[in-house]
């Protein structure tokens, strides 16, 4: 018998422990540890934050689900991993705080630890950033894309009373990654304001880390179209031009004060941008977790990298940017320490930036981190689940391989949601981390990379909201929906 | 505030402004594009 637990209830986590469930014996045990006894579709987030969807509409209740599945569920947030156990006993445990008892512990044993912890939102690194305390907006959770669509009827009502309003969407630091989930934002911000009426009224910007717009963390893509081989840059800027939307590219946001956010940018310019609304996401790192040996000596370095992401199967060799190539990407997300570890989704590490890293005169870095959300956080879920099961079954090691080298994404991003008059950009890559050997001239695979905006593309976003939910209250037929 | 760049870069015409929420044509781009995204689902999972 053996007891998997999963930190995390996030895409990734979920899915994993979805998966171990379904292909594992009832002799063993499944445990989900999160500190939040609700799952969030976090991509229909954009959509409560525009008023489009209720936050009802987003997330749903896990206990039920896992009581039905036969999943444990701890609702805590885990602290530190203990993978050698303690001097009274060598099963490796983890240490939570227990949601219901603050300040307290609570060990947690596991044979088999999956990390899908995702990240930790990092507002801190940008004075003035984020709804807690700060002066911006965010949708990285349910609650606050709540509370950024009541602040967007609050800018609506002073429009429609005749007031200009100045919105600024995109990236609250250099570091930031997830650029897709802003620029999802944007397009429907100015969406939302022409359907009310008020898009006379606003002024929208832009403000982003990407070196290019289209970049995505991703450093961009390109797509065959009417006879060229066009940048998703071109695409972005046609898009953003078509909707009378501003932008600010190469950027590192400095401070954000009440009504105005101050930036650099790798070109040396200092400058800032007055803003009525200003909807800003946060750097990510890792969560947190700490380690500890045996005798209780700190280890967390040996799990860990500084970013507080866990170090897994990729190498972290330091090279120069150009010296990297796809093979440094993990494939088994198994902990090079221990071998009953393992990370998965936004809580593995990468070994490198794929967009080009740059500075600014001062010094800050801008570098927009890679994407891992999404279809591949599914299927590294659903990969280290595999390999899990098979270690129990007597594998040697892990099985199954989810290299973002050899994997491609789909993505549909929301431009306007309307049945009859919405549109949503529908973009494939392939692979996700470009491959200049394979594909020397664009780094990836021109058959499998395209982009088309259109309302067949909200349609697609639509049922992928309502086939995702579906699929992750584990209803039957569940595992025949792909990641 | 940043420059107007907007007017430098490329805008689709009416035409394909009208194609985009056109219902004809855009079943039968939902309908490639999902075939387009089975692809990459099954050559990511190989």
């Amino acid at each position: 018998m053996s007891h998997v637990v999963v930190l995390g209830a996030g895409v990734s986590g979920h899915t994993a422990a979805a998966f171990l469930r379904k292909w594992l014996g009832r002799e063993h045990t499944v445990t989900v540890v999160s500190p939040k006894d609700t799952y969030n579709w976090i991509p229909s987030n954009i959509w409560v934050g525009v008023g489009h969807m209720r936050r009802e509409q987003v997330v749903f209740p896990l206990r039920p689900v896992y009581e039905r599945a036969g999943i444990e569920f701890v609702q805590g947030a885990a602290r530190a991993v203990h993978p050698e156990g303690d001097a009274q006993d060598a099963t490796p445990f983890v240490m939570v705080e227990p949601s219901a008892r603050p300040g307290t512990r609570e060990k947690v044993r596991y044979d088999y630890l999956v990390n899908a912890t995702g990240p930790q939102l990092r507002f801190d690194r940008t004075p003035g950033l984020g709804p807690h305390g700060g002066h911006s907006y965010s949708v990285c959770t349910e609650d606050h894309a709540v509370e950024a669509s009541r602040a967007l009827d609050e800018s609506v009502a002073r429009m429609q009373r005749g007031e200009r309003q100045q919105f600024v969407v995109g990236v609250g630091h250099g570091t930031c990654t997830c650029e897709g989930a802003a620029f999802e934002y944007i397009v429907n911000l100015e969406f939302t304001l022409r359907a009310r009426g008020v898009r006379d009224k606003a002024d929208i910007t832009w403000l982003t880390n990407e070196y290019e717009l289209g970049d995505f963390g991703m450093g961009g893509m390109h797509f065959r179209t009417g006879g060229y081989v066009q940048p998703s840059s071109a695409f972005n800027a046609s898009l953003f031009a078509e909707r009378g939307i501003k932008w600010v590219t190469r950027a590192h946001p400095r401070e954000v004060e009440p009504s105005r956010v101050h930036y650099e940018t790798v070109d040396g310019v200092t400058d800032s941008l007055p803003f009525d609304f200003a909807m800003l996401l946060p750097p990510f790192s890792g969560v947190g977790l700490e380690a500890f040996d045996r005798d209780g000596q700190d280890i967390t370095a040996r799990l860990f990298q500084p970013n507080s992401f866990m170090t897994v199967d990729a190498d972290y060799t330091a090279k120069a940017y150009d010296a990297w190539s796809p093979q440094d990407w993990p494939r088994t997300y198994q902990s090079p320490a221990y071998r009953n570890v393992f990370a998965a989704g936004i809580a593995f590490a990468p070994p490198h930036a794929i967009s080009k890293p740059y500075t600014t005169p001062s010094g800050a870095l801008v570098a927009p981190a890679p994407p891992r959300t999404g279809m591949p956080s599914a299927m590294i879920g659903k990969a280290v689940a595999h390999s899990i099961v098979d270690m129990i079954r007597g594998a040697n090691g892990p099985t199954h391989m989810a290299s973002m080298a050899e994997m491609g994404a789909a993505c549909v991003a929301s431009a306007g949601a309307s049945v009859l008059r919405g549109t949503a950009a529908s973009m494939t890559v392939f692979p996700i981390i470009p491959d200049f050997e394979r594909y020397p001239d664009y780094g990836r695979d021109l058959d499998r990379t395209f982009g088309e905006i259109g309302l067949a593309g909200h349609w697609i976003k639509l049922i992928l909201h309502h086939l995702f939910l579906y699929k992750a209250r584990l209803r039957p037929g569940w595992s025949l929906i792909p990641e | 505030m940043p420059p107007d760049v907007t007017e430098h870069v490329a805008k689709p015409t009416p035409r394909t402004v009208f194609l985009r929420t056109f219902i004809p044509w855009q079943l039968w781009r939902f309908l490639l594009i999902n075939l387009r995204m089975l692809g990459i689902i099954r050559a990511s999972h190989k």
